[in-house]
């Protein structure tokens, strides 16, 4: 594993995750979008990322050598990435409350529920998405010029 | 005293100049990133006391002499 290595599989799975959140959040906002992604297969191509994106990472983390992992797992860069985390969980919660502010709980429906939990996991994608591109760009520069 | 951190501050630029190594040299002996001695150097970030006894170990001095409370 290689700082630019890393900063491809972050970013790449950032920026995908922030073009689907975001398709969802507009579809859900009722926003007539020109085009539509038809078949639904596709929407797992995100989560599919994350998933190979964060097994890899692993993978080199428990796997890689030794000497270079002290640096690319270093304790600043592990501050880097709880700072990022934290500024995720505070977003999402803000998020999350304005969401649920929004809803019509007068006339709920199992209709208007789904709509939200769509609406939660679309938000909750956006923001960490876009908190991943920014690790990932922040990181690398960092590491070419920091 | 260096650069200065709210918390530390620190004396390790002039410490690793005047022992001849460059940032990348010794993060390579603390095994952190350069980055990392950068961020220290610029009182950025406050290292770990592994990482700070790794450090005064390579600058071959205590940890007194390195960092210093405000």
């Amino acid at each position: 594993m290689t700082y630019f290595k890393r900063f491809l599989i972050v970013f790449i799975c950032g920026i995908v995750q922030i073009f689907y959140a975001l398709y969802l959040l507009l579809n859900q906002f009722g926003f007539n979008l020109a085009w539509h992604i038809d078949n639904h297969i596709f929407m797992f191509i995100p989560g599919v990322l994350v998933f190979v994106g964060s097994g890899i990472l692993t993978a080199s983390y428990y796997l890689g050598d030794s000497k270079n992992n002290n640096i690319l797992y270093d304790e600043y860069t592990a501050l880097r990435y709880y700072k990022i985390a934290a500024a995720g969980y505070a977003l999402n919660g803000i998020g999350i409350f304005m969401l649920f502010s929004i809803q019509d709980w007068a006339n709920w429906s199992f209709q208007n529920a789904n709509d939200m939990i769509y609406q939660l996991a679309a938000f909750a994608w956006l923001t960490f998405g876009a908190l991943l591109t920014i690790f990932s760009i922040g990181d690398y520069k960092e590491y070419k010029n920091g | 005293m260096g650069k200065h951190h709210q918390n530390l501050l620190n004396n390790l630029e002039e410490l690793r100049k005047r022992a001849g190594l460059t940032q990348q040299e010794l993060s390579e002996a603390a095994e952190v990133s350069r980055k990392s001695i950068n961020a220290i150097e610029n009182g950025i970030y406050v290292p770990s006391t592994v990482l700070a006894l790794k450090i005064a170990k390579t600058l071959k001095c205590e940890i007194k002499d390195i960092f210093k409370l405000p």
